[in-house]
C-alpha cells in the first residue's frame, strides 16, 4: 500500500480508537486529522497548502441556509418540552387508551412520535420520554423488559421521523455529494435532493415502523394480556365527554402546530429553514398559553393574526394586512416576555445554543478529517475498494451499511454523516440506480437500528442513566429484542420495495 | 505556561516545601487564570446564547415578509446568517466548559476522578490546542484578505460587513484555544494539588469522596 493510503488508514484507525478515551468528538477529529496533515507533510504524502481551504469550508458552514433550519427546530424541541406540553400530552392519552390492556404502551408510542417529530435529537428524546413514562408504566405492573424496550425504541425513532435533525444535516451531505457524483460522470448540469426531499422520503417509512410498533403492543395485548395490564380508572378524573375534550385541550395545538410545520414542507410551501422559524415561534405562543394567570390575548392574537394573514393575503386591502401584521408582531412581542417572565426562555436558548454548537463543532472537525483524508488519497481508495465488491452497486451499499451500523455503536449519528457520508457517498450514487432519496433512507434507518441494539446502542446507554433502579440492563436488552427484530424486517423491506421511500418525494416533487 | 505548569509539577513531586511552597502559589495564580478565562467565555456564550432567539424572530419576519407582502430582504436573511453564525462559533467555547460537547462516553462516564483529568489534560494538550491553534494560524490570511479590501456582500443590498463575519473564525479558534488552557489548568489541579491550603482544598476533598 502507498504511504498516503496507509496513512489514511492509519488516521481512520487513530480516530476511532482515540475517540474511546472520551475526550469531545469534535476536537479529538479535529486534532488527529491535523496531526496526520502533519505527519503528510513531513513524509511528503500530502500538500499541507490544503489546509488552507479549511476557512472558506468554514465559511461555506457559516453561510448555509439549510442548516439554519437546525437551531430553530432545535428551538421549537426544546421549548416545547420546557413548557410541559409534552408531559401534559402523554398524561391525557394515558387517561384515554389507558382503559384498554396495552393502552398506556400504545399512547407512549403515539406521544413519542409527536414528540420526536419535535425533536429529533435521540439523547434528550430517550431521557424525556423515560422520565415522563417509565415510572407510570412500572406502577400499573408492565413487565419491566417491554416497558424499557417500548421506551428506547420509540425514543430512537425520533431520529428518522421528519422534521428530525438527522434528515437535515443527511439532506445536505447527501446533496454535497450527489452532486460530485453527477459531475464526476461529466453531467454539468446535476440534479440535487433536498431536504424537503429526505423528509418525505422518511414519513411513510417512519409511520410504517411506528404502525409495526402499535402491532406489537397490540399482540403482546392479546397474547400475554398481564404483561401490559388497563389501568384502572380514576374516579376522580374526568370521563365520559370531559375526558374528550381534555384530549382535545392537550393535543390540538401541538399536534397543529407539528401538521402545520411539516405540511408546509412537504407540500413544498416552504422551505425547512422557514418551516422550522414559523414552528419556532408557535412553540414560544404554545408556551406562553401554558402560564398560569398570564394574559392569553399575546398568543392568541399571534395564532389568528398568522392565520388570517396566510388564509386571506391575496383579498384583503393592504391597510388591513398592515393591520393584522402588527397584531402577530404585538401578540409574539408580548408572548416572548411572557415566556421569559415564566422562565422558559432563558433554558431554551441555552439548550438551543449548546446542542447547535456541539453540532456545528463536529462538523468543523469532520470538515478537516475529509480534506485530510482526501488529500492523502483516501476518497479514491474507498472509490477503488466499493467499486471491486461482488455484487456491484448491491455488494457496496450493503458493505456500507455495515460499517455505517458498526460505527453507531460508537459515533454519534452526527458524526457518522459528518464523516462517512462525504467518503463513501459520491462513488455510491454515481453507481447505476442508486437512488440518493433511497440511500439516505435506509442510512437513516441503519442508523437508527444501531442505535438501540445491544450490547452497545447509546440509546440503551442513555436509558440506563435515567431509569428506576428496578429496571436492570437485562430487562433493557431484552426489551429491545422485539424492537431491532421490526427495525430489521423493515431494513430488508426498504431494500427490496424502494418505492418506500420515494413514491412519496416523487409523487409530490415530481422527478 | 503548560511547559512552566508541568515542570512546576515535576519539581513538586521530587522537592521539599519551599518547591510546595512554590506550587501553591503559582497554583494560585493559574486557578486565578483559569477562572478568568470561564468567566470570560461564559459572558461571550451567554451573550451569543441570545442569537437564538434572534434568529427566531427574524425567521418569522422573513417568512410573513415573503408570503404575505411577497417581498425578500437579503439584508435581513443575511443578518439571520451572521447571528447563527455567532452563535454556534461564539459559544463553542462556552459549550466545552459546560461540557456540552458529545464524548463518546463508554469508558469515560465510568472512568475515576483521575483518569477523566488525564484524559482532559492530553485532550486539551494535544488534540484541542493544535487544533484550534491551527484554525486561527489558517485562517488569519483568509481574514487579511478580507479585511484589506473591507469585504462586502456579494448583493448589492446585501450587509456590507463579511470581514467581521470572517473574523468569527479566528475568534472561535482563539476562545477555543482559551478554554483549553483553562482545562489544561483544571485537570493539573486535580491530578496535583496544591500542597498546602488554598484554592485547591476543595478540589482535594471531592477527589478523596470521589475515589
Amino acid at each position: 500500500m502507498p504511504l498516503p493510503e496507509l496513512l489514511a488508514v492509519l488516521m481512520v484507525v487513530a480516530v476511532c480508537g482515540l475517540l474511546f478515551a472520551g475526550y469531545p468528538v469534535a476536537l479529538t477529529l479535529g486534532g488527529v486529522s491535523l496531526a496526520f496533515a502533519a505527519l503528510g507533510h513531513i513524509t511528503g504524502a500530502m500538500d499541507i497548502g490544503l489546509i488552507y481551504a479549511l476557512p472558506q469550508r468554514i465559511f461555506g458552514v457559516m453561510t448555509n441556509t439549510v442548516l439554519l433550519a437546525i437551531p430553530l427546530f432545535i428551538f421549537m424541541g426544546v421549548m416545547l418540552e420546557r413548557s410541559r406540553i409534552a408531559e401534559d400530552l402523554l398524561e391525557t392519552m394515558g387517561r384515554l387508551f389507558g382503559a384498554l390492556p396495552g393502552g398506556l404502551g400504545i399512547s407512549v408510542v403515539l406521544v413519542g412520535v409527536l414528540l420526536a417529530a419535535a425533536k429529533g435529537v435521540v439523547g434528550a428524546t430517550v431521557v424525556t420520554i423515560a422520565l415522563i413514562t417509565l415510572p407510570t408504566m412500572l406502577r400499573h405492573g408492565y413487565d419491566k423488559r417491554l416497558a424499557a424496550g417500548t421506551v428506547a425504541a420509540t425514543a430512537t425513532l425520533a431520529q428518522i421521523l421528519p422534521p428530525a435533525t438527522v434528515l437535515v444535516l443527511l439532506g445536505d451531505q447527501l446533496n454535497n455529494s450527489f452532486q460530485a457524483a453527477q459531475l464526476a460522470k461529466g453531467i454539468f448540469a446535476p440534479e440535487s435532493v433536498s431536504v424537503s426531499d429526505l423528509f418525505a422520503g422518511a414519513l411513510v417509512p417512519g409511520l410504517t415502523l411506528v404502525a409495526l410498533y402499535l402491532l406489537f403492543l397490540a399482540a403482546v395485548a392479546l397474547l400475554r394480556p398481564s404483561a401490559v395490564p388497563p389501568i384502572p380508572p380514576d374516579p376522580a378524573a374526568p370521563h365520559g365527554f370531559a375526558l374528550v375534550a381534555q384530549v382535545a385541550g392537550a393535543m390540538v395545538a401541538p399536534v397543529l402546530l407539528i401538521v402545520v410545520v411539516l405540511g408546509s414542507i412537504l407540500i413544498g410551501l416552504a422551505t425547512p429553514t422557514e418551516a422550522a422559524a414559523v414552528g419556532a415561534v408557535g412553540a414560544i405562543l404554545l408556551a406562553a398559553l401554558r402560564i398560569k394567570g398570564a394574559a392569553r390575548w399575546p398568543a392568541y392574537s399571534g395564532v389568528v393574526g398568522f392565520l388570517a394573514l396566510i388564509a386571506l393575503r391575496a383579498t384583503i386591502p393592504q391597510t388591513l394586512l398592515m393591520a393584522l401584521m402588527l397584531a402577530v408582531a404585538g401578540g409574539l412581542v408580548f408572548a416572548v416576555h411572557q415566556v421569559w417572565r415564566a422562565g422558559y426562555l432563558a433554558p431554551t436558548v441555552t439548550k438551543t445554543t449548546q446542542m447547535t454548537s456541539m453540532i456545528f463543532a463536529i462538523l468543523i472537525g469532520a470538515t478537516l478529517f475529509s480534506l485530510v483524508f482526501r488529500g492523502l488519497g483516501g476518497d479514491d481508495m474507498v472509490h477503488r475498494a466499493l467499486a471491486n465488491l461482488p455484487g456491484g452497486a448491491a455488494g457496496a451499499i450493503l458493505a456500507v451499511m455495515l460499517a455505517m451500523f458498526l460505527l453507531g455503536f460508537v459515533m454519534d449519528a452526527f458524526e457518522i454523516i459528518f464523516v462517512v457520508i462525504p467518503i463513501v457517498a459520491p462513488p455510491l450514487l454515481a453507481m447505476p440506480g442508486v437512488d440518493p432519496i433511497w440511500l439516505g433512507i435506509m442510512m437513516a434507518v441503519n442508523l437508527q437500528t444501531s442505535y438501540m441494539h445491544p450490547p452497545l446502542g447509546p440509546t440503551l446507554f442513555f436509558l440506563r442513566g435515567v431509569a428506576p433502579p428496578e429496571i436492570t440492563t437485562r430487562h433493557i436488552y431484552v426489551g429491545i429484542i422485539p424492537f431491532v427484530l421490526i427495525q430489521l424486517f423493515a431494513l430488508v423491506v426498504l431494500w427490496f420495495v424502494p418505492g418506500l421511500a420515494t413514491w412519496l418525494p416523487r409523487m409530490l416533487y415530481g422527478g | 505556561m503548560v511547559m512552566v505548569m508541568i515542570v512546576v509539577v515535576v519539581i513538586v513531586r521530587h522537592a521539599g516545601l519551599r518547591f510546595a511552597l512554590v506550587y501553591s502559589m503559582s497554583f494560585a495564580y493559574f486557578t486565578a487564570l483559569a477562572d478568568r478565562i470561564d468567566r470570560l467565555n461564559t459572558a461571550i456564550g451567554r451573550a451569543a446564547a441570545w442569537c437564538a432567539l434572534a434568529i427566531v424572530l427574524l425567521g418569522f419576519a422573513v417568512v410573513l415578509l415573503r408570503y404575505v407582502l411577497g417581498v425578500g430582504s437579503i439584508w435581513l436573511q443575511e443578518s439571520i446568517l451572521y447571528a447563527h453564525a455567532a452563535l454556534f462559533l461564539l459559544a463553542a467555547a462556552w459549550t466545552l466548559k459546560e461540557g456540552g460537547h458529545v464524548r463518546v462516553d463508554v469508558f469515560y462516564a465510568h472512568a475515576a476522578p483521575r483518569t477523566k483529568a488525564w484524559i482532559d489534560l492530553f485532550g486539551a494538550l494535544f488534540l484541542l490546542l493544535p487544533f484550534a491553534l491551527a484554525i486561527a494560524w489558517f485562517s488569519l490570511p483568509y481574514v487579511e484578505r478580507s479585511w484589506a479590501i473591507l469585504e462586502r456582500s456579494r448583493e448589492t443590498s446585501g450587509l456590507p460587513l463579511v470581514f467581521l463575519l470572517k473574523t468569527l473564525i479566528p475568534a472561535f479558534a482563539l476562545l477555543l484555544a482559551l478554554q483549553g488552557v483553562a482545562q489544561i489548568i483544571r485537570a493539573v489541579g486535580r491530578l496535583v494539588p496544591p500542597p498546602l491550603a488554598g484554592e485547591g482544598a476543595e478540589d482535594r476533598r471531592s477527589e478523596a469522596g470521589g475515589g
